[in-house]
């Protein structure tokens, strides 16, 4: 187990690593200009933006944004008692990180068949299209997320001696980007029209 | 100290969902609303992910991705 800690003050070595902040820049500037999007586009139809927008459920977002949020500190947690040596309390945070996340998936599946048996699909005006675009990018983000915190799991419990600091930090600053892009998210698509 | 953070990102969260609901009772609540998210998005990028610790160079860029975010986004509702 390699818990050699780099030098984070050096410009080449984030937390995590240059390339995985440089993922999480562009995705977060991706993101942002489809945000942005949305919101010229909602200048032009505020009407519609807005009654739509009330079809949405805010405390599934809420709830989804607290998960979320929790399961980063878990994660955090996670990663600072992997970095003490203490592998144990290390695995438990991190399934307390990966709960939260499929807690999350759970109540986007629940709000996704309310809206699909609404009729609010896709193609039911442009602020579902935005809704759903953003949204599942984000869900996908969110899977992918789990798969790595599960591939760092297996690791941790089968072979230690396998697991380094970087690709753990590596890993954690992927769940986090998730969160940070939700941040950008919620307001945007649940409160502001 | 991240405990601290989570609590304040959690009662972040629920003053945002409250303002969201007076959304005609307050003037500035997109404005507000915009600005607790940008603090949210700061205390998750600084303190769970670390950033906190990391070079100057790196701050930065988050710091103007979020003004130019927040700016545009104010700008064009």
């Amino acid at each position: 187990m390699d818990l050699t800690v780099k030098n984070y003050k050096n410009i080449y070595y984030p937390p995590g690593g240059i390339l995985i902040w440089i993922i999480i820049f562009l995705e977060l500037i991706t993101f942002g200009m489809a945000l942005i999007a949305m919101v010229f586009y909602g200048k032009d139809e505020p009407e519609i933006f807005h009654q739509s927008r009330l079809l949405l459920n805010t405390a599934y977002g809420a709830i989804n944004t607290l998960f979320l949020i929790t399961s980063g500190f878990f994660m955090a947690e996670s990663l600072h008692y992997f970095k003490k040596g203490n592998v144990q309390k290390s695995i438990w945070f991190l399934k307390l990180t990966m709960l939260g996340g499929l807690l999350f998936l759970g109540l986007k599946s629940l709000e996704y068949y309310d809206k699909i048996e609404a009729g609010l699909t896709l193609s039911y005006n442009t602020f579902f299209s935005f809704y759903w675009m953003l949204t599942l990018f984000h869900v996908i983000h969110v899977l992918v997320g789990l798969v790595i915190l599960c591939t760092v799991y297996l690791s941790l419990r089968k072979k230690q001696h396998q697991v380094n600091l970087e690709d753990f930090e590596a890993g954690a600053a992927f769940w986090h980007m998730c969160d940070l892009i939700w941040l950008l998210l919620f307001p945007i698509i649940y409160l502001i029209f | 100290m991240n405990l601290k953070i989570l609590f304040a990102l959690l009662g972040l969260t629920f003053i945002t969902a409250v303002l969201a609901s007076q959304k005609l009772l307050i003037h500035y609540t997109i404005e507000i609303i915009i600005i607790l998210s940008i603090l949210k998005f700061y205390g998750v990028v600084f303190y769970f992910m670390e950033l906190k610790e990391a070079h100057l160079f790196w701050k930065t860029s988050i710091f103007i991705f979020t003004f130019l975010f927040a700016i545009i986004t104010v700008i064009m509702i």
